[in-house]
C-alpha cells in the first residue's frame, strides 16, 4: 500500500500544482470531507491539452535524453528518458488523429440527431413526401 | 439477478447492528449487510455462528473479460475499434468526464487501459529510473481487485493516467459492462489477473515492422530523427523482453506481424506477413482453418478464378507447437487490392463464426480507412473480434443454462 498512489491524494497534489481554486474550506475546516469539495471542484472541467504543447514536450523530452544518456547509455535514467519520448510521441500522434477527426457538424449531430440540420431521410420517406406534395398540394406542407 | 454470498466472521463485539458502508478504500461500491448476533456465552468454545456478513452484487454479473497485450494504442488502437464495431455501436470516451480519459465505452463493451494502474507517474518513474514496462511501476493488486469486482458486477472508481501530462488524474466510475476488455502492457503478467481472463490476445509486432511504422508516424514530429526512433526502440528492448514478451506463452491467440517474404529486401512495412497463432483446447474457442482442419495447407488464391496485382496473396495453415502448447497457425502474406479478393478469401476460410456470408468483408469495408484494412492485420483482427463474439454468446448461454439445471436438480 505504501507504493500505491491513492487517486484522491494525487488529485489534490495536482490541483494545487496547477494553481487551481484553493480549497479554503478544507484548509480552515479540515474535518470537512474531501468528497464535498470534490463536488465543487467538478464544476471546473479539465481542458484538453493543445497539440502544440505536446509537440514541444516531445522536443523537450528528446533533448533531455541527450543529458540522461550522456553519462551512461544503459542506466535506468537513460532508459526511462527514452520511454518518456516514446510515450509523448504516441500522445502527440493520437492528438493529431483527434484533431483530424473533428468535424463540428458531425460532433453536434452525434448528440442532437433530431434537430433540423441533422435530420436524415431514407429514400422511401423522401419519395412519399415529394409525391404527397404534388398529389395533395398545400395541405400536406406540414409533413416534416 | 443479484448474487449474494454469506460469510461468518469471528467478532469480539456482541451488539446488534446493521451497517452499509458505501465505499471501501479501494474505490468499490458495495452493498454489505452485516448482522451481529448477541452471544450470551462468553469465553465459549468459539463454536456456532458468529456475525454474518452478506455481500450482494446486483446486476447480471456475467461480465466476460478479454485481455489484450499490445505495446501501443491503449483503447485508441485500431484493434479495439474493430472489436467494438463487431458488437455494434461506436466506442467513445465517457461523456462529461475527463477528456484525457483512456476508457472507451460502447453499448456492449468497455475498454480499460491498463496504464491507468501505473503506481508511479512520469516524474516518479524518471526519479526511480524505471520504464512503464517495469512491473514496479504498476499496481497489480489494484488491477486484480478492480477487474475481479467488475467481473462480479460491482462498479469501481478506476484511476486515470493522463498520457498528456504524465500524472495520475482523479478516478472515474466504471460500471460493469457485458464485455470488459483490458488493454495494455501487462494483462497477463499477474497470475491472478490472468485467471480472471476468459480470453487473451497478444499482439506481437516484429522490430523491423515497429521501426517502419514509427518512422511513418513520428518523422513528421519535430525533434525526431531516424536515429532517435531507432534508439528509443532499442532502449526499451531489455525491459520489453524481460517483462512483456514472456506473456506470449499465456495468450490464447497471438497475432504476429512480420515483414513480407514476397518482396525481397522490403523495408517499407507496407506489405506484411501476419500469422494468427491459435491455441488448441481453449474453452469456447475453435480455431479458424483452411479447407481441412489439422492438415498443412499452402494456398495462393490468385490464378484463373482470381487475378491479383503485385505482390499477390499467399496463405498457409498448419498445426504447430508454440512455447510448448499445441497451436494452429493461419498465415497471410500480401495485401488485398479489391473487394472480390477479400470475399473470395473469406469464402474459403472455415470456423470464422460469422452470422452471414460476407460478414468479415462487410466489417473490413466498414473501416476501410483504418490501417491494416488491406492486409492480414485487419483480416485477423476482424476474425478475432468475431471469435470473441462467439465466445461471449457461448458463455452467456451456458451461464443461463446452469441455473436452470440447478433448479431442476
Amino acid at each position: 500500500m505504501a507504493t500505491l498512489c491513492k487517486p484522491k491524494s494525487c488529485s489534490q497534489r495536482t490541483r494545487l500544482k496547477k494553481g487551481g481554486p484553493v480549497k479554503v474550506a478544507t484548509l480552515n475546516q479540515p474535518w470537512k470531507r474531501v468528497s464535498q469539495s470534490k463536488r465543487r471542484m467538478q464544476v471546473m472541467k479539465p481542458v484538453r491539452a493543445a497539440p502544440d504543447s505536446i509537440s514541444e514536450k516531445v522536443e523537450k523530452s528528446v533533448k533531455e535524453v541527450q543529458e540522461a544518456c550522456s553519462d551512461d547509455p544503459v542506466s535506468g535514467e537513460c532508459v526511462a528518458a527514452w520511454d518518456e519520448v516514446k510515450e509523448l510521441s504516441a500522445a502527440a500522434s493520437h492528438a493529431r488523429d483527434k484533431k483530424k477527426d473533428n468535424d463540428p457538424l458531425e460532433n453536434y449531430c452525434k448528440d442532437n440527431p433530431k434537430t433540423d440540420e441533422c435530420r436524415t431521410y431514407d429514400n422511401g420517406s423522401i419519395i412519399y413526401i415529394m409525391t404527397s406534395f404534388f398529389v395533395f398540394g398545400d395541405e400536406n406542407l406540414e409533413l416534416s | 439477478m443479484a448474487v449474494c454470498s454469506a460469510y461468518t466472521t469471528q467478532s469480539l463485539h456482541s451488539t446488534c447492528s446493521i451497517s452499509t458502508p458505501a465505499k471501501t478504500h479501494l474505490g468499490f461500491h458495495q452493498k454489505q449487510v452485516v448482522f451481529y448476533r448477541r452471544s450470551s456465552k462468553r469465553g465459549g468454545s468459539g463454536s456456532s455462528s458468529g456475525p454474518c456478513v452478506i455481500t450482494c452484487s446486483a446486476g447480471d454479473s456475467q461480465t466476460v473479460v478479454i485481455g489484450l497485450a499490445a505495446d501501443s494504442g491503449c483503447g485508441k488502437s485500431t484493434f479495439m475499434r474493430r472489436l467494438t464495431s463487431v458488437f455494434g455501436g461506436a466506442a467513445e470516451p465517457p461523456k462529461g468526464g475527463n477528456p484525457d480519459s483512456n476508457t472507451l465505452i460502447s453499448d456492449m463493451t468497455t475498454v480499460i487501459c491498463l496504464d491507468d494502474y501505473h503506481s508511479l507517474d512520469r516524474t516518479g518513474r524518471k526519479e526511480k529510473g524505471v520504464t512503464a514496462l517495469d512491473p514496479r511501476a504498476n499496481d497489480f493488486d489494484l488491477m486484480y481487485e478492480q477487474v475481479k469486482a467488475i467481473k462480479s458486477g460491482v462498479a469501481v472508481d478506476k484511476p486515470i493516467y493522463n498520457h498528456v501530462t504524465g500524472l495520475l488524474d482523479p478516478p472515474e466510475l466504471i460500471k460493469p459492462p457485458k464485455i470488459l476488455v483490458i488493454e495494455g502492457l501487462h494483462p497477463m503478467f499477474d497470475e491472478r489477473v490472468r485467471d480472471l481472463l476468459d480470453f487473451s490476445i497478444y499482439l506481437d509486432i516484429s522490430n523491423e515492422v515497429k521501426f517502419a511504422w514509427k518512422i511513418q508516424r513520428d518523422m513528421a514530429e519535430r525533434g525526431h530523427s531516424l536515429e532517435s526512433i531507432r534508439a528509443s526502440i532499442e532502449a526499451r528492448k531489455p525491459d520489453f523482453d524481460a517483462y512483456i514478451d514472456p506473456q506470449k506463452k499465456y495468450a490464447d491467440a497471438v497475432i504476429e506481424v512480420l515483414p513480407t517474404q514476397l518482396i525481397p529486401d522490403d523495408n517499407e512495412g507496407k506489405v506484411l506477413r501476419v500469422r494468427l497463432i491459435m491455441k488448441e483446447g481453449v474453452k469456447h474457442f475453435s480455431p479458424v482453418y483452411l479447407f481441412d482442419e489439422g492438415s498443412t495447407i499452402s494456398w495462393i488464391p490468385c490464378g484463373r478464378k482470381l487475378t491479383c496485382s503485385y505482390p499477390g496473396i499467399k496463405f498457409h495453415y498448419g498445426p504447430d507447437t508454440y512455447f510448448g502448447n499445441e497451436v494452429s497457425i493461419l498465415e497471410m502474406d500480401g495485401q488485398f487490392d479489391r473487394l472480390d479478393e477479400l470475399i473470395y478469401v473469406e469464402s474459403h476460410l472455415s470456423n470464422i463464426s460469422t452470422r452471414f456470408y460476407g460478414e468479415v468483408t462487410q466489417q473490413m469495408l466498414k473501416h476501410a480507412d483504418f490501417p491494416g484494412s488491406n492486409n492480414g492485420t485487419g483480416l485477423f483482427q476482424t476474425i478475432v473480434g468475431l471469435k470473441i463474439r462467439d465466445l461471449y454468446e457461448q458463455i452467456t448461454s451456458s451461464k443461463t443454462a446452469a441455473p436452470l439445471e440447478a433448479t431442476k436438480a
